[in-house]
């Protein structure tokens, strides 16, 4: 196939590939976002616990659904909720939660506990010293955390097409379906492409809110 | 210590390779490459056991292969030697083939076809066809009086339909040309792994599937198929195909095959299909007992 030939094809089919580019971004979207919800509170709620065993609890139940197999996870979740979006997003949120949760806890970890004690000494109460110390300084840490999963999960969610949830994912199986390499090509491809767009926008992001969070005067937000 | 790991790690990748590479050379052993659903599974269950029993051939079946052009692909790189194969397979673009839905040219075209570009060869049919149907479920069937495909077309658009993860992309007997064939689009198309597609009409997380015809899930979830009267859909014979250099050097497998040609019923296959799918029992034993049945087998 030359380029022209797979020019022409892009062109005729702009539409469909547009429409799974559309539901692959939609999926990842959601399933990061919920996975930021429920990851970044938890691991600030374990940062402040004092009883080991739920931390190294709530861990445990991270990791070992990160390990599960993603078709299997799929397989488990379609008697409980069926097939569609729905189930594909649940899933990929599941292995949202461990990078998030690791980073943001390691991230709060690493705050200098003397500039804590200083916070203290100042007169901070303990949701200033969260806001204003902490979440700052442990920022970084959440990014490349939020970074880290929404790549994978945009690889991960091409396996959403075998339970209806259409996607990047779509054009690659049914390329192998029906014979036509340009669909797997273009499949595979525009979800490389997205997860380095996406990954580049999510760095710009970070970088522009250290940036403004540096340069505010702390006696400003008091 | 240090010196030690660095041994063990290279010891470990080592036997890695070694592994890897014996798993590529599987000397004399045939290899047979199946589709993920479980008829093709069961067939190749059937060779295997016939072959074995008839000659004094290894074989082996490698089952999930994700579609039929995989399976394709496989056997002509020498990966597999041999699968079962539908004759609308010919509509997957793998040469240029004159367009017909008539039963027998589709199938020659495949013999020829397949022998020409791939060097394969392509058996006469097992005896059964698997063609796709519209299947809806039984109560929507009767309370909208649904008995073919033409009936829908007032309230197609406000359908979902599950189909297959190939079918939208299909050329000439996929969903585009369907369109214009019955003159309808349906409101939402959910293509998913063809296995779920029951379960999911008879949930209702869909109104309507693109099902295969030979699935004994049809009966279990109490599923009505629709006529396909506008004649659509082209045929779909099941025949067994082999690498013709297989051939070659093992003559005694064309024999072993001849005993199954023409053999298989649709209500055979649906009967045995019913038994993996249904009943949850494994491919292999139900090919056995199938072929102990028919006295293929002592």
């Amino acid at each position: 196939m030359s380029i022209t030939d797979y020019w022409d094809f892009l062109v005729s089919r702009r539409a469909d590939i547009w429409t799974a580019f559309l539901d692959h971004l939609q999926i990842t979207f959601w399933a990061v976002l919920l996975g930021c919800i429920v990851a970044i509170p938890v691991a600030v709620l374990l940062v402040g616990n004092r009883i080991s065993w739920v931390n190294s609890l709530v861990f445990t139940i991270a990791n070992v659904l990160q390990t599960i197999p993603s078709l299997a996870l799929l397989a488990i979740l379609l008697p409980l909720i069926g097939v569609g979006r729905t189930p594909a997003i649940l899933a990929l949120f599941l292995y949202s939660l461990m990078p998030i949760l690791r980073n943001t806890y390691t991230g709060f970890q690493a705050v200098d506990r003397n500039v804590l004690e200083a916070a203290r000494g100042m007169g901070y109460s303990s949701a200033q010293r969260l806001f204003q110390i902490q979440m700052p300084l442990a920022f970084p840490y959440i990014m490349s955390g939020i970074r880290v999963t929404t790549v994978y999960i945009i690889s991960w969610a091409t396996l959403a097409t075998l339970i209806g949830a259409g996607g990047l994912g779509q054009l690659i199986v049914s390329g192998m379906g029906t014979n036509k390499k340009e669909l797997i090509v273009t499949g595979a491809l525009l979800a490389v492409l997205l997860a380095l767009a996406v990954d580049f926008v999510l760095g710009r992001i970070e970088k522009w809110i250290t940036v403004r969070v540096k340069s505010e005067p702390v006696a400003n937000t008091q | 210590m240090r010196r030690r790991s660095k041994r063990w790690l290279l010891g470990t990748v080592l036997a890695g390779v070694l592994l890897m590479t014996s798993g590529c050379g599987r000397g004399d052993t045939i290899l047979i490459g199946a589709q993920t659903f479980s008829e093709p599974k069961i067939l190749a269950q059937m060779y295997k056991l016939l072959i074995e029993d008839r000659t004094d051939l290894k074989v082996d079946v490698l089952p999930d292969l994700a579609t039929s052009p995989v399976v394709l692909q496989a056997m002509k790189n020498n990966d597999v030697q041999m699968g079962t194969l539908y004759s609308g397979e010919i509509f997957n673009n793998h040469f240029p083939i004159e367009d017909t839905k008539d039963r027998k040219r589709v199938l020659e075209q495949a013999q020829q076809g397949f022998d020409k570009y791939f060097n394969l060869k392509w058996y006469d049919p097992l005896g059964f066809e698997n063609t796709y149907a519209f299947t809806v479920r039984k109560e929507v069937a009767d309370k909208n009086q649904y008995k073919k495909i033409s009936d829908l077309t007032a309230n197609a658009q406000q359908m979902r339909l599950g189909v297959d993860t190939s079918w939208l992309e299909r050329t000439a007997d996929g969903y585009p040309a369907f369109k214009q064939h019955y003159n309808m689009t349906f409101g939402k198309t959910l293509p998913m792994e063809v296995a779920l597609v029951y379960k999911a009409v008879a949930n209702n997380e869909v109104d309507i599937v693109l099902a295969y015809s030979t699935d004994s899930r049809l009966k279990e979830y109490d599923l009505q198929t629709l006529e396909d009267d506008k004649k659509f859909f082209p045929p779909f014979d099941a025949s067994p195909v082999v690498r013709k250099d297989l051939l070659e050097k093992h003559p005694e497998i064309n024999d072993v095959l001849q005993l199954l040609i023409g053999k298989i019923d649709a209500k055979t296959m649906v009967d045995l299909n019913y038994e993996v799918d249904v009943k949850k029992r494994n491919e292999r034993k139900v090919a056995e007992d199938y072929l102990k049945n028919v006295g293929l087998l002592k």
